[in-house]
């Protein structure tokens, strides 16, 4: 069980609750680039932890992310007019700029400075990679930019996508730290899927059904190490960093090109999944891009012109019992992303974790959720910086490895685990 | 053999009798102990076995863990100065008498 207000404590990111401070301090995905592909392009609505923001780029290519609402009257400006640089509310021409400043209330008398004084409130808006990122805390304290390696290597190395997912932020993190999970849930994947068949980790992770966890602190998050058996005298090792407060990267599989993902509140009942694939010494293959582009992998097949994964809520996730008869999909939902998403939202919004009972293989949950705890008390009661807002702390990688029996992982990886460009990832 | 005695929240006073190398949880199931359920066996995972220990026992009971010091934070429903998880208090010879609260149904 865990406590209910912990609970609370951790699920809450809205503004003010001390997650939601937490999570004010880093850099947070809020759209893809794809969804503002052009200057003078149709305005986004973007919701993340409960508040909700326009994003837009302007004439002159800038983005911009500000409050949805037009300080006039409260409309939203997903019906503005994108146009000479501003946003324009349609219902009485007010502007404003990529910062929020407004522009012009064209219905003011001419010597009028009254839009001066009109702000909206926004962020910044910054694209790394594929991602458009922003920071929703004191811009006083505002940190470097992510230096993940998803984001960092050659375009034609990197994929990304993302899905909306309705739970809590939190019971869909926990799933990314628990590797217990892969030899049920995945089971039938794991020799079919393009973008996972053909390692002989595979073979290891349906072999032995009770791997032992041995976690590890780092400076922003946790190594995660699952320990199955291998060969004699020794054992397979999956390592999973977490990054705090939502990145994770699932360990490789042969060559296949290496997968993560961010979760990242909307509100405190729905967030959105960040799903990326790299590799950090090659171009992905076009057959790896269009497997991901059709949900294979960690990816979802998507609502086409919305990030809704096509097997939701409403219809059941596509529900196949005989698929699941024939083990060809352990629970009968087809696809990895959205196997994991049924399970998650299954549990309800925000999981009640005063009813759960945890065993031995939820040590890395119990980790996470403590180095949350902490990381959160010390903010409200000191000021200390979480772990995860310096950009050194992002530049880990995952790991799988077959190691000696009498071989301490931590020690054994601890170059494989940290991003080394040139290198590929070390993988079996 | 060492004893151990379990206090109940109304008060009621149960006396075990344990071996060398049990823990406060082992003693516990093996005798149907209420309110110790140590569901997780041992592995430190599940808080089932939270105990309240009178202090003249805290110095000679051993140091709380990493682990165990996670799941007193997180997982029981009152943590005391004296809170250990059953299972990571072992019965010695030393601990002859050794008396602890079981907290209430959470």
């Amino acid at each position: 069980m865990l406590r209910p207000e912990i609970n609370e404590l951790l699920t809450e990111t809205g503004p003010g609750t001390p997650m939601g401070e937490l999570f004010r301090h880093y850099w947070l995905p809020a759209l893809l680039a794809e969804e503002l592909p052009e200057d003078d392009g149709a305005p986004v609505r973007v919701k993340i932890l409960s508040e909700r923001l326009i994003a837009f780029r302007d004439t002159s290519g800038r983005y911009g992310l500000m409050d949805e609402f037009c300080a006039h009257r409260g409309v939203s400006l997903w019906f503005a007019r994108n146009e000479e640089n501003g946003l324009r509310c349609p219902y009485h021409g007010w502007k404003y700029d990529v910062t929020g400043q407004c522009l012009e209330v064209p219905s003011e008398p001419e010597a009028s400075n009254f839009c001066a004084n009109v702000k909206l409130k926004s962020y910044p808006l910054v694209k790394v990679g594929d991602i458009l990122w922003t920071y929703l805390g004191d811009p006083e304290s505002q940190p470097p930019l992510p230096e993940y390696e998803f984001v960092h290597v050659p375009e034609s190395q990197t994929y990304t996508s993302k899905r909306w997912q309705e739970s809590n932020w939190l019971q869909a993190l926990e799933g990314g730290i628990d590797s217990s999970h892969v030899s049920f849930l995945h089971s039938g994947q794991l020799n079919t899927d393009p973008l996972f068949k053909g390692s002989r980790g595979n073979d290891y992770n349906k072999g032995d059904l009770k791997p032992y966890f041995e976690v590890t602190d780092t400076p922003g998050g946790l190594f995660i190490g699952a320990r199955r058996n291998a060969e004699e005298g020794h054992y397979y090792w999956r390592i999973t960093p977490w990054v705090m407060p939502s990145f994770t990267m699932v360990p490789p599989r042969a060559d296949h090109p290496v997968h993560g993902h961010i979760w990242v509140p909307i509100d405190d009942e729905n967030c959105w999944v960040y799903t990326f694939d790299y590799h950090p010494v090659r171009p992905l293959s076009d057959d790896e891009r269009s497997a991901m582009r059709a949900g294979h992998g960690v990816h979802s097949e998507n609502i086409p012109g919305t990030y809704r994964p096509m097997a939701n809520k409403d219809n059941d996730y596509l529900m196949d019992r005989e698929a699941q008869k024939r083990n060809e999909h352990y629970s009968g939902v087809k696809g990895i992303a959205i196997q994991d998403a049924s399970l998650q939202e299954s549990m309800g919004p925000i999981v009640d974790r005063t009813k759960e009972r945890l065993v031995a293989t939820d040590t890395g949950i119990i980790k996470a959720r403590q180095k949350l705890r902490k990381a959160v008390i010390a903010l409200t009661d000191d000021g200390v910086v979480p772990p995860g807002v310096d950009p050194e702390h992002h530049r880990v990688r995952s790991v799988s490895v077959v190691l000696p029996h009498d071989v301490a992982f931590m020690e054994a990886t601890a170059e494989d685990a940290s991003v080394r460009p040139g290198v590929a990832q070390t993988t079996v | 053999m060492p004893q151990v005695v379990y206090v109940d929240p109304s008060g009621f006073r149960r006396s075990v009798d344990a071996d060398a190398g049990d823990t406060v949880m082992t003693a516990a199931v093996r005798n149907g102990v209420p309110g110790i359920v140590g569901e997780c066996g041992g592995h430190i995972s599940c808080a089932t076995c939270h105990v309240w220990l009178r202090p003249e026992y805290v110095d000679l009971s051993g140091e709380i863990g990493d682990m165990e010091e996670d799941l007193l934070d997180l997982g029981v429903a009152e943590r005391r100065q004296t809170s250990r998880l059953g299972c990571q208090v072992v019965i010695t010879d030393e601990l002859d008498g050794l008396t602890v609260d079981v907290p209430p149904p959470a």
